[in-house]
């Protein structure tokens, strides 16, 4: 299988159209401070722009990506600016719930091997014991602990452990990772497309405030 | 930078800190908007106290304190997005994300992990060994000072094993990954090396089982106070408030780039605690993290207290290289 097929799950590639008459130095000028953040390295040979990015900071506007390439296209009208984009988080995202559902599939495995809980209970038929109540609590109205039954707080204890040991954690982070890589698909695709308009298309400041 | 002195230390030095509550921004905006956030975080604290008091035994379960407690997350993410304390620490898609995978880490395979190697395991064996009746004293005591003594015990063990942590390389290896984040969100409390996760898991709580309100309430103290020291969210919080319990300033501070401002407010909870053993600065930061901010991969996450004590192994048992005498 080719991995184009697949790629989609962490690769994010676009095009956009530069203003009529918009040359390629003065879009890359435009959008080079976006790659002069911490932790980004960038090269550009002619008509296209290579970048890698490492320990990106969270505020970097496309932390998201460890790397890609954006190239002009010069034709007979506009220029086209093709970008390809590729991000290590989405796809980790992707594979996330499938770590998921494997924690919650060895929780099921690991539950046959509890003993079963019946008779445990048989067991133990220990007299239920009263519990103290303070007469501070009486006075304020808090409802009376229950009595204290051994063999129901041996067998509370092994309940416990075994809630601890249920699969439904790991469908439920299975499924949240799989609806925020939906989210996050969509979401980081439009943002960096409305990030590189922005770029492109904001008027630029005179040389001399910048400076 | 300059620095301010605070007992024998400079503060400061290395990183922006503010130190002092009368230098610390306070929430802008109407009246309205300063009462909420002046009185919010009591009113969370004294109604869960409330509900857990007064909850039939019927409703007072472990099940329904974890149904609060992610009501209370989802309700102050909100907060985090339409009021946030610094943008430089706003939540974006990537940050949730992986706060939320270590989120899941602690619901699904470190409760596993748990179940046999954790604390539980060996309070019972401790309980079985030293007769658990002895500790039914306790039960005659006033519910509330019950929840208190536990919740205080709880940080009073959590403060010296979070300070081991910064003072005893082979505990700092696994937490350092901690300090790598960058920002306060809601979730950042999960995030770290698994190995510190399991640890900073270890706890007292078993021992208090046979006191399951008193640990509810215990619990609901710890939420309604912790849950503030991660937080994107800028609150007025009473003097009586920050005198007695940890805020995010104080977190702040013990998250800054600041090495030396970086060893103080160890508590969860009660950071009298902190002041009573004079480690305590109050005081706010924006800027976080370790090596000037640098984030830290998720990879490296995983494997960085490995990968720096292995490299720290070799570099102390490295044969010593013959120099050639001059």
């Amino acid at each position: 299988m080719s991995a184009r097929f697949i790629d989609w799950i962490w690769h994010i590639k676009g095009s956009l159209t530069l203003a009529p008459g918009q040359s390629s130095d003065d879009a890359f000028e435009r959008l080079r401070p976006l790659f002069r953040e911490v932790g980004t390295t960038h090269e550009r040979k002619g008509d296209t722009l290579v970048f890698r990015k490492k320990d990106q900071a969270a505020q970097d506007k496309m932390s998201v990506f460890d790397g890609g390439t954006l190239r002009i296209e010069s034709g007979s009208g506009a220029s086209v600016l093709h970008y390809h984009l590729t991000s290590r988080v989405l796809l980790l995202c992707f594979l996330a719930p499938l770590l998921f559902l494997g924690f919650a599939q060895m929780n099921l495995v690991l539950a046959k091997f509890d003993k079963p809980l019946a008779e445990e209970l048989e067991k133990k038929n220990a007299d239920k014991a009263e519990v103290p109540m303070h007469s501070i609590d009486k006075f304020l109205g808090a409802p009376a602990p229950e009595k204290k039954d051994e063999a129901k707080d041996k067998s509370k204890d092994k309940e416990k452990d075994k809630k601890k040991r249920l699969p439904t954690p790991g469908y439920v982070f299975a499924g949240i990772f799989a609806a925020l890589y939906v989210v996050g698909r969509i979401l980081e695709q439009r943002l960096v497309r409305s990030l590189f308009r922005k770029n492109l298309m904001e008027p630029q400041e005179p040389l001399l405030a910048r400076a | 930078m300059n620095g301010v002195r605070v007992g024998k230390r400079m503060i400061g030095t290395q990183a922006p800190v503010i130190v002092g509550w009368e230098n610390i921004p306070r929430v802008e905006g109407g009246p309205i908007k300063q009462f909420v956030f002046t009185w919010f975080q009591p009113t969370v604290l004294f109604a869960l106290i409330a509900f857990w008091y007064y909850a039939p035994n019927s409703i007072a379960k472990a099940s329904t304190a974890i149904g609060i407690g992610i009501g209370f997350k989802v309700l102050l993410l909100a907060l985090e997005w339409f009021f946030p304390r610094h943008e430089s620490w706003r939540l974006t898609w990537k940050e949730l994300t992986t706060d939320l995978f270590f989120v899941g880490l602690g619901y699904t395979i470190l409760r596993t992990v748990e179940t046999y190697i954790g604390d539980e395991v060996w309070i019972e064996s401790i309980q079985h060994y030293f007769d658990a009746d002895k500790f039914t004293w306790f039960l005659g005591m006033p519910l509330l000072l019950q929840a208190f003594l536990i919740s205080f015990i709880f940080d009073f063990g959590q403060y010296w094993m979070h300070r081991g942590m910064h003072n005893w390389y082979p505990l700092w290896l696994p937490h350092s990954v901690h300090h790598y984040i960058t920002q306060l969100n809601i979730n950042k409390g999960a995030v770290g090396n698994p190995v510190e996760l399991f640890l900073i898991g270890l706890g007292i709580g078993g021992f208090f089982d046979f006191l399951p309100r008193a640990a509810l309430l215990a619990g609901a103290i710890g939420m309604a106070v912790g849950t503030y020291q991660h937080i994107n969210v800028r609150f007025n919080s009473p003097r009586w408030w920050r005198f007695l319990f940890h805020t995010t300033e104080h977190h702040s501070v013990h998250h800054s780039q600041d090495f030396e401002a970086s060893r103080s407010n160890y508590t969860n909870t009660y950071i009298f605690i902190d002041r009573i053993f004079g480690t305590c600065i109050d005081g706010e930061a924006e800027l976080l993290g370790m090596e000037g901010g640098r984030r830290m991969s998720l990879g490296e996450q995983m494997t960085f207290p490995f990968t720096e004590g292995w490299k720290s192994l070799k570099e102390r048992f490295a044969r010593p290289v013959a120099v050639p005498a001059e």
